[in-house]
């Protein structure tokens, strides 16, 4: 009987948040129109989450490229089908690995630091003096957030898909002995408007998702340190597993309606 | 005015506020005096409407505003300046910045008035030329300080303190309530929270005496040294003792 009443207080807890995270999304969008005139913080945030970034989304979509062309090529020559790994590569790079790469990668760095950072704030009670002078956080806080996830994950999945390409590339040349010109001839022309259209909106929803979970879990933030590391830690791994379901949603849905 | 009627607040299933009720008038300095945990900060974030407010009502200038939408109670809130007991200030920015970071938002003034503006706010907390440190590098009554400046940034009406001068040496607290009391002779109404009685006897103009969530006794010092209470008496007790001794030398 005990384990009934705690599973019914720990399912109403998940619906409170449930109920609460979505009051935020709305909370977001009514706030849109503010990111303007927060450009300051925007242009900051951009600069945090996209540009600092570079170095890890470039080396993620490197290695992701290289193994990708690895494990593919090895497989395709038993079939004495190597002239197929560029294809493969571009297809996996472009429509899957790139965006989903950027997604978790993006969703350990910027997830950690936005919870974190207002959780912090939540803490030192700083959210609150926004709050008691009269300044909506989600409209200082999360917007800039969120808005700055939504222009920099597009960027830095091409980024990641570039360097996959690159990477793939270098192996698929290297050792399968492939010629370059027929790789990025392969590469690009197997590359379709629906490829593309998938490789680019996932970052938008993955950004805008990404951000605005990671800013959700900082600003529950109570009680102390500890619960700021919990937190941090639940924020990253929600994160990564909706980077992953809408990930399948997205397959699932270009495969149905493309 | 501020009025507080009736207000009933819980948290975490346990009642925080117990039928609170108060009238605080302009230009005066209230001090709401209690133990730790009698829930003396939670009737300033009431006055924010900063919590939930199971029952009661909050008017400020004529208005309720606990009944105020989102929007109403940001303008609303904008009147008010408050000093939190941890500061609060923004890690990130300098001095300058976080007084003037509300004056930033509210994108009224140029820059020009801003920085003129920050530094008349800085001089009249007698912390002038220290617009480019950041909030570690100052000592605990530098932030204190700092965060009446930046309370006093945006002219508010109402100004909150909670607990003022704990965690501060008797030079630095003397300096707060000197600037709160210097606060009310440029006739703005403030209301202190503290468990410190000789902080409340320096700047109360009326006092406020608050147990487990329930207001025992409020007025006048005199006539809270006069209450008959228990809880007042004990509470008062050193200082009963005190002026006993007086009496007899």
């Amino acid at each position: 009987m005990k384990e009934v009443v705690i599973l019914r207080q720990s399912l109403k807890d998940k619906l409170i948040k449930l109920y609460d995270f979505s009051a935020m999304l709305m909370a977001i969008l009514k706030n849109f129109t503010t990111t303007f005139k927060n450009r300051k913080d925007l242009l900051q945030e951009m600069y945090e989450i996209g540009s600092q970034a570079f170095p890890l989304i470039f080396f993620g979509g490197l290695f992701s490229g290289i193994i990708l062309a690895i494990e593919t090529g090895h497989n395709l020559e038993k079939f004495g089908a190597t002239l197929l790994i560029s294809r493969t590569v571009s297809l996996g790079m472009v429509r899957e690995l790139g965006p989903v790469i950027t997604g978790i990668l993006m969703a350990a760095r910027t997830g950690a630091k936005n919870t974190s950072e207002l959780g912090s704030m939540q803490l030192s009670e700083q959210v609150e003096a926004l709050e008691a002078f009269g300044v909506s956080p989600v409209e200082k806080l999360v917007v800039p957030r969120v808005f700055a996830g939504l222009i920099m994950f597009l960027p830095l999945t091409f980024i990641a898909d570039m360097t996959g390409l690159i990477g793939g590339m270098f192996i698929t040349t290297s050792t399968f002995h492939i010629d370059l010109v027929y790789f990025w001839n392969s590469a690009i022309g197997v590359l379709e408007f629906k490829d593309i259209f998938v490789g680019s909106i996932k970052p938008l929803f993955f950004g805008f998702f990404i951000s605005s979970i990671s800013c959700y879990y900082g600003l529950i933030t109570t009680g102390g340190t500890k619960n700021l590391g919990k937190n941090a830690i639940n924020s990253v791994v929600m994160s990564s597993l909706v980077v992953l379901l809408l990930d399948f949603i997205f397959t699932k849905v270009v495969w149905e309606i493309l | 005015m501020i009025q507080l009627k009736n207000i009933w607040l819980d948290y975490e299933q346990r009642e925080i506020l117990k039928d609170v009720s108060l009238n605080i008038e302009n230009g005066t300095t209230s001090v709401i005096l209690g133990p730790s945990g009698a829930g003396k900060s939670t009737i300033l974030k009431a006055i924010l409407a900063l919590t939930y407010v199971k029952a009661g009502e909050v008017i400020i200038n004529g208005k309720n505003i606990l009944a105020l939408n989102d929007d109403e109670l940001l303008k609303v809130r904008r009147k008010i300046g408050i000093v939190f007991q941890g500061n609060a200030l923004f890690d990130s920015l300098n001095v300058e910045e976080n007084v003037s970071y509300f004056l930033r938002y509210e994108n009224r003034l140029t820059e020009k008035e801003m920085a003129d503006k920050t530094s008349e706010i800085l001089s009249f907390v007698n912390l002038e030329g220290t617009q480019t440190l950041f909030p570690d590098q100052l000592s605990g009554g530098m932030k204190k300080r700092i965060a009446i400046a930046r309370a006093l940034a945006t002219d508010p009406e109402i100004i909150l303190f909670d607990e003022p001068t704990t965690g501060l040496d008797p030079i630095n607290s003397k300096a707060v309530l000197d600037l709160v009391n210097k606060l009310r002779d440029t006739g703005r109404t403030s209301i202190v929270v503290t468990h410190i009685l000789n902080d409340a006897l320096f700047i109360g103009d009326k006092l406020t005496v608050i147990n487990e969530g329930r207001i025992v006794a409020s007025g006048e010092i005199s006539e809270i040294l006069e209450s008959k209470d228990p809880f007042v008496k004990d509470f008062f007790y050193e200082l009963n003792q005190h002026n006993t001794i007086l009496k007899h030398n």
